[in-house]
This record gives structure tokens, C-alpha cells and sequence, in this order.
């Protein structure tokens, strides 16, 4: 995997992309219990927003040899989901990233209390259940989380999942 | 309402799920690629491929 990684923290260098920050279960994995997961979610920040912001991404891919598999670019064999940061909680999550050593290589990664208010305002039963793991974690500062919440109008979807939580 | 036999069997689970986050990345990726090829030999998926670690 490092080697995946590590041709997406060149993207970066080379200025292909402006930042990134691996998001979805791998990230959810470095906070909580490993799940299940196929996919290495990149969220990113694309150099010119508005038009084919993944176009640079794909040409470059293209020239090093990676295949497109669906929605993935198979990078070093790994199924890599290149994501445009699509609104201002997701480009504040990259923004506020974490560097995190995997093996030899240090990556950006996105901050349990932003995968947390993510996976809120996705909202499909299986984020609704990774803000459960991440909330039930020691991973997740309340306060800092309830910051992001408010900034982003969420704190309603939050007590929403606690209500249905204590249901059970 | 949860009769406390139940209470102390989700308290474990909790304990072991914090254990588990508690493993380095490394291994953590690891134990995703065993799940993975576990999925793969119930069901042959060609959507989903095992992680080459």
C-alpha cells in the first residue's frame, strides 16, 4: 500500500492536485476497529476548480500506466477513489488533515471529528454506523466535533443518531 | 431497557472493539486484507479484489 500512497503524495508535489487526505473506512480504520473496506477514499483539493477536476488526475494515471476500474484508478493495485473536496466541510477536512506515518511514508489523513461530521451529513446507514464507532471511540474530541457540527449546521444530525442509538 | 446480563456482554464488545483500535495502522490494514480475502472465498466477487500486501 505504501507504494500507492506514495505516488499520490507525489501528485501532490508535482502539483496535480493542491492536497489531499485519505478519508472513508481506511481512515475510519486508523481511529477505530479495522472494517471492511475495498476502496482508498482520497478527498482532494483540485488546482482549478469548476471544470473536470478529476481530468489532470486521469491524465496523469494514464501516463504512468494505472488502469480506471469503475469509479477507482487501480494504483499499485490498489483501488484508489480520487474525490473533489465537494463542499466546505470536506475542504476543511483536507485542510485540517493529520500526517500519519504508514510503514516508511507519511500521509494526510482525515481528523476522526471531520470523518465523524462527514459521515453525519452523508448519512447512509453505513456512515450513520461509522459515526457511531467513531463517537463511541476515544478518538473523537466532543467539543472539537460539536464546534465543526455548529459551523456546519449538523448538531440536529447528531442528536438525531444518538436518539435513534438509545432506541436500540 | 437492557437487563444487566445483557449491559455486561456489550461492555465486552466495546472493550474488544477498543482494544482492536488500539492496534498500529499497519496492522489494522492487515487484518482489512484478511477480512477481504475471508469475503472473497464465501463469495466470488470480481468487483472487489484483494488487497496486494
Amino acid at each position: 500500500m505504501e507504494k500507492a500512497l506514495s505516488v499520490i503524495e507525489e501528485m501532490t508535489c508535482l502539483g496535480i492536485i493542491k492536497a489531499y487526505a485519505i478519508g472513508g473506512g481506511i481512515a475510519a480504520t486508523y481511529y477505530i476497529e479495522p472494517i471492511l473496506t475495498y476502496d482508498l477514499d482520497i478527498f482532494f483539493i483540485p488546482v482549478q476548480e469548476g471544470l473536470d477536476e478529476l481530468a489532470p488526475i486521469y491524465d496523469f494515471a494514464r501516463k504512468c500506466g494505472y488502469v480506471e476500474e469503475a469509479e477507482a484508478i487501480i494504483i499499485e493495485g490498489f483501488p484508489v477513489q480520487f474525490i473533489p473536496a465537494y463542499n466546505n466541510l470536506v475542504r476543511e477536512a483536507v485542510a485540517e488533515a493529520i500526517t500519519v506515518k504508514y510503514r516508511d511514508i507519511e500521509v494526510k489523513l482525515v481528523r476522526a471529528e471531520y470523518l465523524t461530521a462527514i459521515a453525519l451529513q452523508t448519512g447512509r446507514a453505513k456512515d450513520r454506523e461509522r459515526a457511531l464507532l467513531l463517537l463511541e471511540s476515544e478518538a473523537v474530541d466532543r467539543d472539537t466535533l460539536t464546534r465543526i457540527l455548529k459551523r456546519h449546521g449538523l448538531l440536529n444530525k447528531l442528536s438525531k443518531l444518538k436518539g435513534k442509538s438509545h432506541d436500540k | 431497557m437492557i437487563n444487566k446480563s445483557a449491559e455486561r456482554v456489550f461492555e465486552k464488545k466495546r472493550q474488544r472493539r477498543r482494544q482492536l483500535a488500539k492496534l498500529p495502522f499497519e496492522k489494522k490494514i492487515e487484518i482489512i486484507v484478511e477480512l477481504q480475502r475471508v469475503a472473497a472465498s464465501i463469495k466470488n466477487d470480481k468487483r472487489h479484489k484483494v488487497w496486494p500486501i
